[in-house]
């Protein structure tokens, strides 16, 4: 098995730890996986963006249109992302819209990208804890068990990479990000 | 399931490992992207095996190598790490310490920063430590990076020379699942050469260490550890590479995604200097050769085969910048199909650019922080004197910048310097441009001193802002030496800034909480007026210490200045908070015509609402 998932977002909201939960978890399900992080200069509020790649390669860097999951923890990283996303491939955007503009959606449509949006922000938020939108990312995607990505598997990770008195938090809204699917 | 000797960690924490593996005894490093996160990586692994290890932060580069060059010149295994440019700051020691003969081990890590990603300029430590005949390592991987600083410290302690490793930002921040062995035990052998890879085409092998030789080198360096000799691969190979660094990796990406593992044998350097005589074999063997390496032409001048290598020479391959995964695709795409020996198959998909040229979104270049204390007196400088010049210098608060108030960026330290040139270039016939240099607290103490005792020892006027933090944030808050703290924690004392400044006979000294914007100005004016002063007093800089915590480390600490901001009802769009403030956090929304605030990145610092036109307070008070 082969997947290249790029993780695209701000500085300080969580795409580090959500790429950190990608990877170990792959690694438990037993395959390769390496990631390559690029935060650039500033600390809080500038793009950063985590390559993850599982399975068999030599590299964590990925190249133009061949990412097989593209998860944007903020929607305007979806487009500063978007050409890495290969055809047939998935993209979940973080949004308050649940819509694309008529040019981008056809291009989408013509390119054969599922895209799903999810308004992960206020999924966090309404839990108490807007910092956790990463969470709620990841449970979105669970939902759609790609590779080694699943609800169970994708938790026991959750569990053990993050800080003592957050795992609970992080775990409600996971869960609620799963639900979200569900619906 | 979990293997227990196994661990995800990034190449900077895989080359610490293998340091401390190799029975490591001192660390001694200056922080800079890339490298920063090795001593912290040491510092770890030393307390996880109960070691002795003595790990510190240097004050500057020079201060590590000579530590390190110190402990290793009397028989102990040591290392420094530094950061490309760090290199140039150790230069002096650097060309020194390589004639000496090292009764102990000597390992330089020097991170490079192909692009640049986190520094101001370029530059190939392969090329430096080739020209000065050092022993220069280049590994392709994080998993790489630690088999390879294992062995730079055994050959430098049988050999008894210096050897550098050279790692980049894409290996020392690269994540990967790595082993890790007792101390003393692990067995490398780097593996050079075209490896099974190029041979079978089986992917998955040619890049992990080989657990062989007993991990005791004692073969000269010239010599290959082993032989995976090209003479093995088909010489009739119209086209072959020799890569190094991560730029092997992606190139055995590429090939394996374009189907051509079977046809295009790769040749991997470690070594770059000395280079393993394998690699001429190879080159002779080989119908035209592509040579992949970041940043300079290192391997290219090496190999030397005339119009035989398509390189940078003759620009197959960028003069500058990063190689990255679509730059080679792209090289490799191209020569293959000029050789007649594949179609090109991967067309970019313009359309993405087309489509997406339709819809505005926020360009993110480097900026402060929200709430960065930096920012408030950037703000006071600009708008205490918006016509004067502004000398800056290297840290987070280079990105003043985008504030209009940092005009200049050379070397750490040379923000001082450049304010003395100009008050000579414009101030000497006394008509008083007003110069305002910024500089960083563990910046100040890296390179800042000697500058500001000359700025004093000659008589210069400019007002010197030390903006401190009380910590060296844009590196992972590494302590300075005004915190009193070690670099694994421990308390000892403390170097007051102030008490520096004073003891060079500076008499206008401020210490000011930049939050005070108010107070900024007013004292920026007050040092302004004390400089242009004809007595004899005024002939020495002034200096304003902006103290307050960085944000990162003061992060839950404070209460919230702020309660909700009625931006709905008060803003008239008028943007200025934004043009003058560029905090993040700050959105200017399209539809709305108002600015509204990102709640997310908001520390509700209300800077920003003494910037407002709409002026302030009231507008803070709304509910």
């Amino acid at each position: 098995m082969k997947m290249e998932i790029v993780c695209a977002g701000v500085g300080g909201r969580g795409v580090l730890l959500a790429s950190t939960i990608l990877i170990e978890t792959a690694i438990k399900a037993g395959f390769e996986a390496m990631a390559s992080d690029e935060y650039g200069m500033s600390q809080r509020g500038g793009s950063v963006v985590s390559l993850v790649k599982i399975g068999d390669c030599k590299s964590p860097l990925i190249g133009r249109e061949n990412a097989d999951i593209l998860l944007s923890f903020e929607e305007s990283e979806f487009y500063r992302n978007l050409a890495f996303l290969k055809r047939g491939g998935m993209a979940i955007v973080n949004t308050r819209k649940g819509f694309l503009r008529d040019g981008i959606g056809n291009l989408l449509k013509e390119r054969n990208i599922k895209c799903h949006f999810v308004n992960a922000d206020d999924i966090a938020s309404r839990k108490g804890s807007m910092q956790a939108a990463n969470m709620a990312i990841l449970g979105y995607f669970s939902y759609f068990k790609q590779g080694p990505y699943m609800l169970g598997a994708i938790e026991e990770t959750i569990k053990e990479k993050t800080k003592g008195k957050f795992v609970e938090k992080n775990l409600e809204i996971f869960d609620a990000g799963y639900r979200y699917g569900e619906k | 399931m979990k293997d227990v000797n196994m661990e995800v960690m990034i190449g900077n924490y895989s080359i610490a490992r293998g340091l401390v593996e190799a029975g490591l005894e001192l660390a001694a490093a200056y922080p800079g992207t890339p490298s920063s996160e090795i001593i912290p990586g040491i510092i770890e692994f030393n307390k996880r095996e109960h070691g002795h290890i003595h790990a510190e932060w240097s004050t500057n580069e020079r201060c590590a190598l000579e530590v390190a060059f110190g402990a290793a010149s009397i028989g102990r295994k040591a290392a420094c790490m530094m950061k490309q440019v760090g290199l140039n700051v150790a230069f002096p020691s650097f060309l020194g310490a390589r004639r000496k003969k090292i009764k102990g081990g000597l390992v330089i890590i020097c991170c490079d920063d192909p692009g640049p990603q986190s520094s101001q300029t370029e530059q190939d430590t392969r090329l430096i430590a080739t020209l000065l005949n050092i022993p220069v390592l280049d590994p392709s991987s994080a998993k790489e990076a630690g088999d390879v600083a294992y062995y730079a410290m055994e050959y430098s302690y049988e050999h008894k020379v210096p050897v550098i490793v050279r790692s980049t930002h894409r290996v020392s921040h690269a994540r990967e699942n790595i082993t890790l062995y007792q101390i003393g035990t692990r067995k490398v052998a780097l593996n050079e050469g075209i490896g099974e890879a190029g041979v079978k085409g089986s992917r998955g092998q040619g890049v992990k260490g080989k657990r062989e030789n007993g991990g005791h080198p004692n073969h000269s360096i010239t010599q290959s550890l082993n032989h995976s000799s090209a003479s093995s691969y088909p010489l009739s190979a119209k086209f072959g590479i020799v890569a190094s660094g991560m730029s092997f990796s992606i190139a055995m990406d590429v090939i394996f995604e374009l189907n051509l593992t079977q046809r295009i044998p790769i040749y991997k350097v470690i070594k770059v200097n000395p280079v393993d005589p394998d690699i001429y074999d190879f080159v002779d063997n080989a119908g035209r050769v592509l040579v992949l390496e970041e940043t300079d032409s290192v391997l290219e001048a090496m190999i030397h085969r005339g119009n035989k290598v398509f390189g940078r020479r003759n620009g197959y391959v960028p003069g500058a910048g990063e190689l990255t995964y679509d730059i080679i695709r792209g090289i490799i795409e191209q020569i293959v199909e000029e050789m007649g020996m594949e179609e090109r198959t991967f067309f970019p998909d313009y359309s993405i650019e087309e489509a997406l040229k339709e819809i505005r979104f926020p360009p993110r270049p480097p900026r402060l922080c929200a709430g960065c204390p930096h920012r408030a007196s950037f703000f006071a400088m600009r708008y205490a004197s918006p016509e004067a010049i502004f000398p800056g210098d290297i840290g987070c608060y280079t990105l003043g910048i985008s504030m209009g108030a940092v005009d200049t960026c050379i070397d750490m330290g040379g923000g001082v310097n450049l304010a003395s040139g100009f008050y000579n270039a414009c101030n000497q016939d006394e008509t008083f441009t007003p110069i305002i240099a910024s500089i960083g607290d563990s910046t100040f103490f890296h390179a800042g001193l000697e500058p500001l005792y000359d700025a004093t020892k000659t008589g210069k006027r400019f007002i010197l802002v030390i903006m401190d933090n009380s910590t060296t944030a844009m590196t992972g808050m590494q302590p300075t030496p005004q915190t009193g703290m070690t670099a694994d924690g421990v308390k000892t004392h403390s170097i007051k800034i102030e008490d520096m400044v004073r003891g060079f006979g500076i008499d206008f000294l401020k210490i000011i909480d930049p939050y005070s914007i108010p107070l900024m100005v007013e004292t920026i004016r007050e040092a302004h007026a004390y400089l242009v002063l004809d007595n004899h007093s005024a002939h020495k800089p002034a200096v304003i210490i902006a103290r307050r915590e960085c944000l990162l480390s003061a992060k839950g600490k404070h209460e919230a200045l702020l309660d909700t901001i009625n931006i709905e009802q008060d803003c008239i769009g008028c943007k200025s908070c934004i043009k003058l403030f560029d905090c993040p956090a700050l959105i200017f929304n399209d539809e709305k015509r108002k600015v509204t605030v990102d709640e997310g990145l908001c520390t509700r610092c209300g800077m920003c609402l003494l910037v407002c036109a709409m002026k302030r307070p009231r507008k803070g008070q709304n509910k």
